[in-house]
């Protein structure tokens, strides 16, 4: 199993560098996978994206739809590609430490 | 030799479907699309409230409340599918495609079933479900009275649906099928949309998706389109037919425990793209743009990757629509006496479609509103000889002229405060309000704002 290693700590991930089990996800998981997807610098809005995306897929055990993700932290949808320039479902998620999404992504 | 490694390589992988070997990624998209109708689990209202949430963004991108992203119109010209990722993830593109055809004065809509024109039929050799998948996309437009179906820009969906889905669904299919991109090249060969090449200036090459290439056939029209929205296309070599892999064909993009050797194989194609100089690399297929993206990410080459449609999206020339236009058919009188207030509310008005009259002082917009009869009248305050307070109460108490609509336009900020005079003036005399105030200097779309509103 491929590992992803960052700041002295090590993270099994999946062969596109998702999370391998999404429990382990912590606050430093998405720090430290940022700098994968092209975010120099964690705001607040990247927390709330973050923070949304976790908890959605904790309760429905997927990713939310980009619709969802914009209202329920209204952002516009270019918001979110200016936050996470490899978009919502692999950089976003992936931050958040959900799965790679399933499907043509 | 002539053999067809491919239709073997399919034929092994439905033999295993069917005992119930297949890869992971694969099964799950699979089974989602056997129940759920498309391949990302997308429900019906989620997938009906990203099309109005992509309809009211384009009404505000445009400033224009007719652009629609019509859902089971009947008797369509178009019926319009897609790939579930544009609207469980990316609808950017939805809205560039209705956008083209809203401008193309389509007559289009996009169905609430069987809109996903993807299918992991292809994929997983299974032609049940390849039939099956193809087999809602068609009920739907036939469900729809539909002339024609277009398919937005996905290769394994398109070739799925429009060259191989009738076969595997053992019938007929009695209207005409075709992508996107031919769609987009006949708007503009017929003169429907305006596009200005201008606006995409960056050096583009093309990648070629294998099932629309090599499978399809469909290799000079978005040449040809592209030659046509972008003013600097680099071709990459080989190409067309011959064109190396995204990396991602055959379905390996939904399995991830091949991503190691997709990259690695990916240097050719890394190569390839580098040698081009472009700066965007444009394709017609939403499964190459993901793997075109991994590699490009990989080997650090500074590529942007993008579908035809957003090249033509951004190309798009859009006509000032007649009835956008705030003011048209209404007169409007200005009463200023600055020349340089008169000329650029003329403008501001006039671009709205409004006849415009001018007055340099009370006098004459009496003498104006008289022989005019104006819809509406904008207001100095501060006028020579004669004020535009002592006008306002003259046209209040003569009753031809009592209900005319008046924006007052005046630069209230002056030292001796005319604006509380002003509505002082208006307490003693008895007077309504005017319909509108606006100071100076002026903001155009306040100003606007408060003719139409005066104007209802």
């Amino acid at each position: 199993m491929p590992t992803f290693e960052m700041g002295g700590r090590s993270y099994p991930v999946d062969e596109d560098g998702f999370l391998e089990d999404p429990q382990m996800w912590n606050e430093a998981v998405a720090s430290d996978f940022a700098t994968t997807e092209g975010v120099t610098d964690l705001t607040e809005e990247h927390w709330k994206v973050i923070n949304y995306l976790r908890n959605y897929y904790l309760q429905f055990g997927i990713a939310p739809m980009i619709r969802k993700l914009c209202k329920e932290t209204g952002f516009p949808l270019k918001h979110i590609y200016e936050l996470f320039p490899s978009g919502p479902a692999k950089g976003a998620c992936k931050l958040a430490g959900l799965p790679k999404p399933t499907g043509c992504v | 030799m002539g053999v067809d490694m491919a239709t073997f390589n399919r034929l092994a992988r439905g033999l295993l479907v069917h005992v119930g070997v297949m890869p992971e990624g694969v099964a799950v998209v699979a089974k989602d699309q056997w129940e759920l109708g498309n391949q990302m689990g997308v429900l019906k209202e989620d997938y009906l409230e990203t099309l109005a949430w992509m309809e009211e963004e384009l009404q505000s991108e445009y400033h224009d409340s007719r652009i629609k992203i019509p859902v089971d119109r009947m008797d369509a010209d178009v019926v319009y599918a897609i790939n579930p990722r544009e609207v469980k993830y990316d609808p950017r593109t939805i809205a560039e495609a209705a956008a083209i055809f809203h401008f193309a004065g389509e007559n289009w809509t996009m169905p609430s079933d069987g809109w996903d024109m993807t299918n992991f039929g292809l994929f997983n050799g299974d032609d049940e479900l390849g039939g099956a998948v193809a087999r809602r996309v068609y009920e739907a437009v036939e469900r729809l009275r539909g002339k024609k179906l277009v398919m937005s820009e996905c290769g394994h969906g398109y070739r799925s649906t429009r060259c191989e889905g009738p076969n595997w669904a053992r019938r007929d299919v009695g209207f005409e099928m075709e992508s996107s991109v031919v769609t987009m090249l006949r708007y503009i060969r017929e003169g429907r949309i305006k596009v200005d090449k201008s606006r995409n200036t960056e050096p583009v090459t093309f990648h070629d998706s294998c099932n629309n290439a090599r499978s399809c056939g469909m290799t000079e029209e978005p040449r040809e389109l592209l030659a046509m929205v972008c003013t600097d296309f680099r071709e990459m070599y080989p190409n067309r037919a011959e064109n190396y892999c995204c990396t991602g064909g055959g379905g390996a993009m939904a399995m991830s425990e091949y991503a190691p050797r997709r990259l690695k194989s990916a240097k050719i194609k890394a190569e390839q793209l580098r040698a081009t100089g472009a700066r965007i690399v444009c394709t017609s297929c939403h499964n190459c743009v993901d793997a075109l993206f991994d590699l490009i990410r990989h080997y650090k080459l500074d590529m942007e990757v993008k579908l035809l449609v957003s090249l033509v999206a951004s190309a798009l020339v859009v006509p000032v629509p007649v009835a956008m236009k705030l003011l048209e058919g209404y007169k409007i009188l200005v009463i200023d006496d600055e020349p340089d207030v008169r000329v650029y509310l003329r403008t501001i008005f006039r671009e709205q479609g409004a006849e415009v009259i001018e007055a340099p002082d009370a006098n004459q917009g009496m003498r104006a509103l008289q022989s005019e009869r104006p819809d509406l009248m904008t207001l100095d305050l501060i006028l020579p000889r004669k004020t535009g307070e002592k006008l306002y109460w003259e046209i209040r108490k003569d009753e031809r002229f009592a209900a005319l609509p008046v924006v007052v336009v005046s630069g209230y900020a002056a030292v001796d405060s005319p604006r509380i005079d002003f509505h002082r003036f208006l307490a003693e005399k008895h007077l309504p309000e005017p319909d509108g105030m606006i100071e100076k200097p002026i903001d155009v779309e306040k100003l606007l704002a408060a003719v139409k509103k005066a104007l209802k």
